[in-house]
């Protein structure tokens, strides 16, 4: 009975403070696993999607079939989708028609009215405005949305196609010119977002103007707070398939 | 009567030692500073241009100094900071390499040690090294700049996405160059990391070198 009594006033004083500890580390526990489990949801439900940044897009200077000139800087601040082809290309039916289907699809494409130029660049350091006018005028291509046009210095055609845009070219012995099939995507910054290479289920059509879309809704909210979402969702490569 | 008195006599507070509010004191504290440490920590850096997630190498280029050549991969394990010029440029350049001086020398003499400023002529035609090396150091003794052929500006410009332009003039009467004024930031591995636009200020330039510096 002694004993008992002896050791009651301690035995009252630890279990408080223990408990006390227990519900900080109860608190902390739940704290850290809604962290975690919020990031872990975040990047499995991946319930905001974007566009990798993938590298800057080339700088230059181009003459469109109207013989004004078209440069990089113009082109800022609007999404831009770059296709290669050029005037006596026999085998670029289907890339003309992918930006066609997009000509045509951007009508109904939810991109939030931010504007979308499609640009076509010339390949061939012979063409001259005013057989990029013909080639335009043959396909269908509508002015306000869609511009043909060459390198402005030729010097530069291999550097701002194949070096800044990474699209393989290359002049035949017979004067022909291989062309690989490549549309390319830019943001308003001049960032390159997607590239458009190889062939998948999903056509190319209709990969572009879903992923317009998904710039275009980037742009729109990714303010304020909202941007650190993004800029989460950037950072844990949330990207739009 | 006699259990009134015995009742109303005042019971001591129980002794509290101090020690004991220490030791419930001290763990918040630590529990507290954990937590800041890693809020800021996770806290994702504010950049103040756009940032290339992917890794994309920045193409290296050798072009010369009125101290001899100069190659991008000469500063491999340094930040680059690469800005595309003239120095007869009458206002985005040199305010854009104030900025850029500022901001480096809000950084400690490590940091300093470990970002370079290289900044490339688009008017090779009046810019010689010399001219430009002059130039540059009037804003820090440690900036370099670099000049080459007509081709040679063109090849670099072109695939660093830098457009330019000679604007109306000669040689002789003067003429001012349209070109784009973003400053390119090369991380110490060598990858293109981020694009500032012209107009940001030198504190935030310098907080985003040290972030990219860590």
């Amino acid at each position: 009975m002694v004993d008992t009594a002896a050791a009651a006033p301690s035995t009252t004083e630890e279990p408080r403070l223990s408990k006390r500890g227990k519900r900080w580390l109860i608190a902390a526990a739940v704290s850290a696993s809604l962290v975690v489990g919020s990031v872990f949801a975040f990047v499995t439900f991946q319930p905001i999607q974007v566009l990798p940044r993938v590298r800057l897009a080339p700088g230059f200077s181009l003459i469109d079939s109207y013989s004004q000139i078209v440069t990089s800087e113009d082109l800022r601040g609007q999404f831009v989708l770059y296709s290669f082809s050029y005037s006596s290309c026999e085998t670029c039916d289907s890339i003309d028609e992918t930006m066609l289907e997009i000509q045509e699809g951007l009508e109904s494409a939810d991109i939030r009215g931010l504007p979308v130029r499609l640009v076509t660049i010339s390949v061939d350091a012979e063409d001259t405005p005013a057989t990029l006018a013909a080639y335009a005028d043959s396909i269908g291509a509508d002015p306000d949305i869609w511009t043909f046009a060459s390198v402005e210095d030729d010097r530069f055609l291999g550097d701002v196609v194949a070096g800044g845009f990474n699209t393989y070219f290359a002049q035949e012995d017979d004067g022909s010119i291989r062309l690989d099939r490549t549309f390319v995507l830019v943001d308003g910054a001049g960032i390159i977002r997607n590239e458009y290479k190889y062939q998948t289920q999903t056509s190319d059509t209709e990969r572009i103007l879903r992923h317009l879309g998904v710039l275009a809704e980037e742009v729109e909210n990714s303010t304020g707070a909202a941007s650190l979402a993004y800029e989460a969702a950037h950072l844990f490569l949330c990207y739009a398939p | 009567m006699t259990d009134t008195p015995i009742a109303e006599e005042p019971t001591p507070p129980p002794s509290r030692s101090p020690w004991r509010y220490a030791l419930v004191a001290l763990p918040l504290v630590i529990a507290g500073l954990v937590f800041w440490w890693g809020y800021n920590r996770a806290q994702p850096h504010q950049f103040s241009g756009a940032v290339i997630q992917g890794v994309s190498a920045a193409p290296d280029f050798t072009l010369s100094s009125d101290r001899g050549p100069v190659s991008l991969s000469d500063y491999e394990g340094k930040v680059v900071l690469l800005y595309f010029g003239y120095t007869f440029c009458p206002d985005v350049c040199p305010t854009t390499l104030f900025d850029v001086a500022g901001a480096v020398e809000d950084l400690s003499d490590d940091e300093a040690e470990d970002v370079q400023l290289v900044f490339v002529t688009i008017d090779p035609a009046r810019d010689t090294a010399e001219r430009l090396g002059q130039y540059v150091r009037h804003f820090d003794g440690r900036f370099v700049g670099v000049t080459g052929t007509e081709e040679e500006i063109g090849s670099v410009a072109t695939l660093y996405g830098i457009y330019y332009r000679a604007g109306e003039g000669t040689e002789a009467t003067g003429y001012l160059m349209e070109h784009t004024a973003t400053l390119l930031v090369v991380d110490r591995n060598g990858n293109l990391k981020l694009v500032i636009p012209f107009g940001v200020q030198s504190d935030a330039m310098a907080s985003d070198i040290r972030y990219m510096l860590r």
